[in-house]
């Protein structure tokens, strides 16, 4: 089963989530802080990490960017999640090494299609 | 003494001519009397010989003060011991007023009992003084009335807009707990079949969607209206935006039985503007029409047009053939709070913030929004919007233009000189300065970095060599923050008089892993327009060339990949000079440093745009040949600034 990393600190929004990715036939690991997240990137490899942007202990940005440094994760393709649809944080998140970008509240469709796009996954 | 309340004091020589002059002394006397100001006179001596009531009333001049008996210094001893000019010693005032009065001056000077004097003197001519005083109390007190008012009104908007923010992250987060578990609900129920479950859940689900909707919108208009609405400018792809935008107003479109055209040239190509307010706007006039439209067509037309005075624009029509509107319903539809009749949002829904947004948005982009509609034949929303963006802020609005490549106005560069060296600043200052660039200085790389992060400049001469962090480490710095990369940077170092001069080729690098967006950037720098144009990209890892290579074509543009340098230097004997190339440094059989070189030599690629692709951590020996290849280099020590003035002004008009 195809692992993900949710990294998100909103237990609601953990719980949502992390529901309806394993009711696409995904496995979910779940780290609530940015430090957790960059932990467990290493310890577990998952396939894809999900990373909200506002987090507690290490934000999302430095999370991320702590994930690119280390050539053991540099490979695994993060994609932000940001309440704040604004183009600057989109590109901060590129910027701090995202592959991908998506939007709070989240469209399970939309979010889907871009994981599957940068998995290789058929839609 | 005098008896009069208001004296001309008058030498022995005029005294003797007083019956002819008397009538002048009249009229000199009902003139002063009849100014507003409080007037006084001195001689050369520094004598009292002329003055008004003001005067002696602004100043509560005893009478035996006012003559000749007494001079300009007795007055100020006696006034300071008066406490007239607060607690300070008497004579370095007296010291300070006498050096004054060789001059022209004017100041102000708030009395013990709260007002407040200003004070003109002026030297006249054959020695003397005039000294004039009004009283300035009312103007300042309603200065300061002023002041505090506009700083409460900016207080409680900066609170208000805090409110607003934090407010809607507040009602965002349960919103979303309420949209998220209906949409999981749903999908439950719909798993079991129970499908009279989901209309409900779907129900809760769309309110939910709505009731967002009309937050955003209200937040939107409240940071328009603050000023806080950003404009962030980028190249934008029309045809993707309109296949984005499509993805979105589809379901729309369906629902209420709508064809949706789209009516877009294929060679629409690209326009700097801020793409999310263009889509958000876009989608705003789309979903208008799908609302107001059954069974019927809404067009989406996008074509470049030429105006009378030769600018271009861009312009978007959305033509529906819905319920249209009356004229006077036309003149209500861009104001807040209002639909064109206050029945239809019973009828349709929506915030009636839509199209106040949009047009906002389309002023903020330097453009405008129109509407043509009869009732029954449907409506045109148009937004025009120039094909050059210089970013416009909405009326009355200060929203910050986000625009790290703007030009800058001809004539006011702003160039930061980083040197730890004084004498580089003195002599960029003594040169530069005086062709009209603005130069701003930074003694180190933090202050640099904080220099610039605080107001960009337009270029920045950065040294190598400096404590605290080195020239290299600020630039590095510089690129990987978006508000500061596309900053030029000339570098100064020392180096030998052969290397003197600039390789402007490659005035970038890129650090890998790629950012797609960058490198996106990069190319629209180096090659504008050219549509047709070969971008060749020398990588040995062909994971990287292939990465590139669908980056570059989605944008357009020609791939040509070589493997390593020997193979780039023959694909370039053997063709035409491409529009860049991307180029890495690390490679087998010729690396990046060696075809540098070699490319180097050959004087047709000497203006060939190089982007080198490197890891993040360069080696010595790969920062000092960077140094010399990759960047503007100076020699400090020879004769840099006619080099430099002629490589700034090219820096700025590649720039522009």
């Amino acid at each position: 089963m195809t692992k993900i990393l949710l990294v998100e600190d909103n237990e609601m929004n953990r719980d949502m989530l992390s529901r309806r990715l394993s009711r696409n036939g995904f496995e979910v690991v779940i780290a609530v802080n940015g430090q957790e997240g960059v932990d467990l990137a290493l310890a577990e490899k998952p396939a894809l990490i999900l990373m909200d942007m506002s987090l507690p202990v290490l934000d999302g940005w430095e999370a991320t960017r702590r994930v690119k440094a280390n050539p053991e994760t540099a490979g695994i393709p993060v994609i932000a999640l940001t309440a704040h649809a604004m183009a600057k944080d989109r590109d901060d998140a590129m910027a701090a090494g995202c592959d991908e970008f998506d939007t709070k509240p989240v469209e399970m469709p939309r979010l889907l299609g871009k994981i599957r796009a940068l998995l290789g996954l058929p839609d | 003494m005098r008896p009069e309340i208001s004296g001309v004091e008058m030498g022995e020589n005029a005294a003797r001519d007083e019956m002819d002059h008397g009538n002048e002394a009249t009229l000199l006397r009902a003139t002063l009397e009849n100014m507003s100001q409080g007037v006084a006179m001195y001689d050369a001596r520094h004598r009292l010989v002329i003055w008004n009531q003001l005067f002696r009333d602004y100043l509560d001049m005893p009478d035996e003060f006012l003559g000749t008996e007494h001079t300009f210094s007795d007055y100020i001893r006696y006034l300071g011991e008066r406490g007239e000019f607060g607690d300070v010693d008497i004579e370095v005032a007296l010291a300070q007023r006498l050096k004054q009065l060789e001059t022209h001056h004017r100041f102000e000077r708030t009395r013990p009992d709260g007002t407040v004097l200003e004070v003109r003197r002026d030297p006249v001519p054959g020695g003397g003084f005039i000294a004039i005083y009004t009283d300035i109390t009312e103007r300042k007190q309603a200065e300061t009335k002023l002041r505090e008012a506009k700083e409460a009104a900016e207080s409680a908007s900066r609170v208000k807009s805090a409110f607003l923010a934090n407010m809607s992250h507040e009602l965002r987060t349960p919103l979303n707990a309420i949209i998220g578990y209906s949409e999981i609900l749903s999908e439950d129920a719909a798993d079991e079949g129970n499908t009279a479950m989901v209309a409900d859940l779907d129900k809760i689900q769309a309110a939910g969607k709505h009731l967002l909707g009309l937050i955003n919108d209200i937040l939107d208009l409240s940071k328009i209206e603050a000023g806080r609405m950003d404009v962030y400018l980028e190249q934008v792809f029309l045809s993707r935006m309109v296949e984005e935008v499509k993805t979105i107003v589809g379901p729309m479109m369906t629902k209420n039985a709508n064809e949706f055209v789209i009516d877009c040239p294929v060679d629409i190509g690209t326009l700097r503007t801020d793409l999310t307010k263009l889509k958000q706007s876009l989608i705003n006039l789309l979903s208008n029409a799908a609302k107001f439209t059954k069974q019927g067509t809404v067009t989406l037309r996008i074509s470049r047009v030429t105006q009378v005075d030769g600018c271009g624009t861009v312009r978007f029509d959305v033509t529906d053939s819905g319920i249209g509107m009356s004229e006077e319903q036309m003149g209500r539809l861009f104001q807040a709070f209002t639909q064109a009749d206050s029945s239809t949002t019973r009828n349709f829904g929506g915030t009636g913030l839509g199209l106040t947004i949009t047009k906002h948005f389309a002023a903020m982009l330097g453009g405008a929004i129109s509407v043509a509609s009869e009732p029954g034949k449907g409506s045109t929303f148009t937004i025009e919007l120039p094909a050059e963006t210089r970013a416009a802020a909405a009326d009355g609005s200060t929203g910050a233009v986000l625009d790290p490549g703007a030009p800058a106005e001809p004539g006011a560069i702003t160039v930061l000189v980083v040197d730890d060296d004084p004498a580089v600043h003195e002599v960029l200052a003594a040169t530069l300065g005086k062709e009209g660039y603005i130069l701003r200085h930074a003694r180190d790389g933090v202050e640099a970095l904080n220099i610039m992060r605080a107001d960009p400049p337009d270029l920045v001469t950065l040294d190598v060599m400096m404590p605290k962090i080195d020239g290299w480490s600020v630039l590095g710095i510089m690129k990987s923050e978006p508000a500061l990369e596309h900053i030029p940077v000339i570098m100064l170092t020392i180096v030998d008089d052969r290397n003197l001069g600039y390789s402007l080729g490659a005035s970038e690098y890129m650090t890998k892993p790629i950012d797609r967006q960058r490198l996106i950037a990069l190319i629209h720098k180096f090659a504008p327009g050219s549509e047709e144009g070969v971008v060749l990209v020398v990588d040995d890892d062909p994971q990287v060339r292939a990465l590139v290579r669908q980056t570059i074509e989605s944008v357009g543009l020609h791939v040509a990949e070589a493997a390593d340098g020997a193979e780039a230097l023959a694909w370039l004997d053997a063709h035409r000079p491409p529009s860049l190339v991307l180029l890495d440094l690390m490679m087998p059989v010729m690396d990046g440093f060696t075809f540098l070189a070699q490319a180097r030599a050959v004087p047709k690629f000497a203006e060939l745009p190089i982007v080198v692709l490197t890891a993040k951590e360069l080696t010595d020996h790969e920062r000092d040949f960077l140094a010399r290849n990759t960047l503007l280099i100076l020699n400090k020590s020879a004769q840099p600034i006619g080099t430099l003035g002629a490589a700034l002004a090219h820096i700025a008009s590649h720039n522009r």
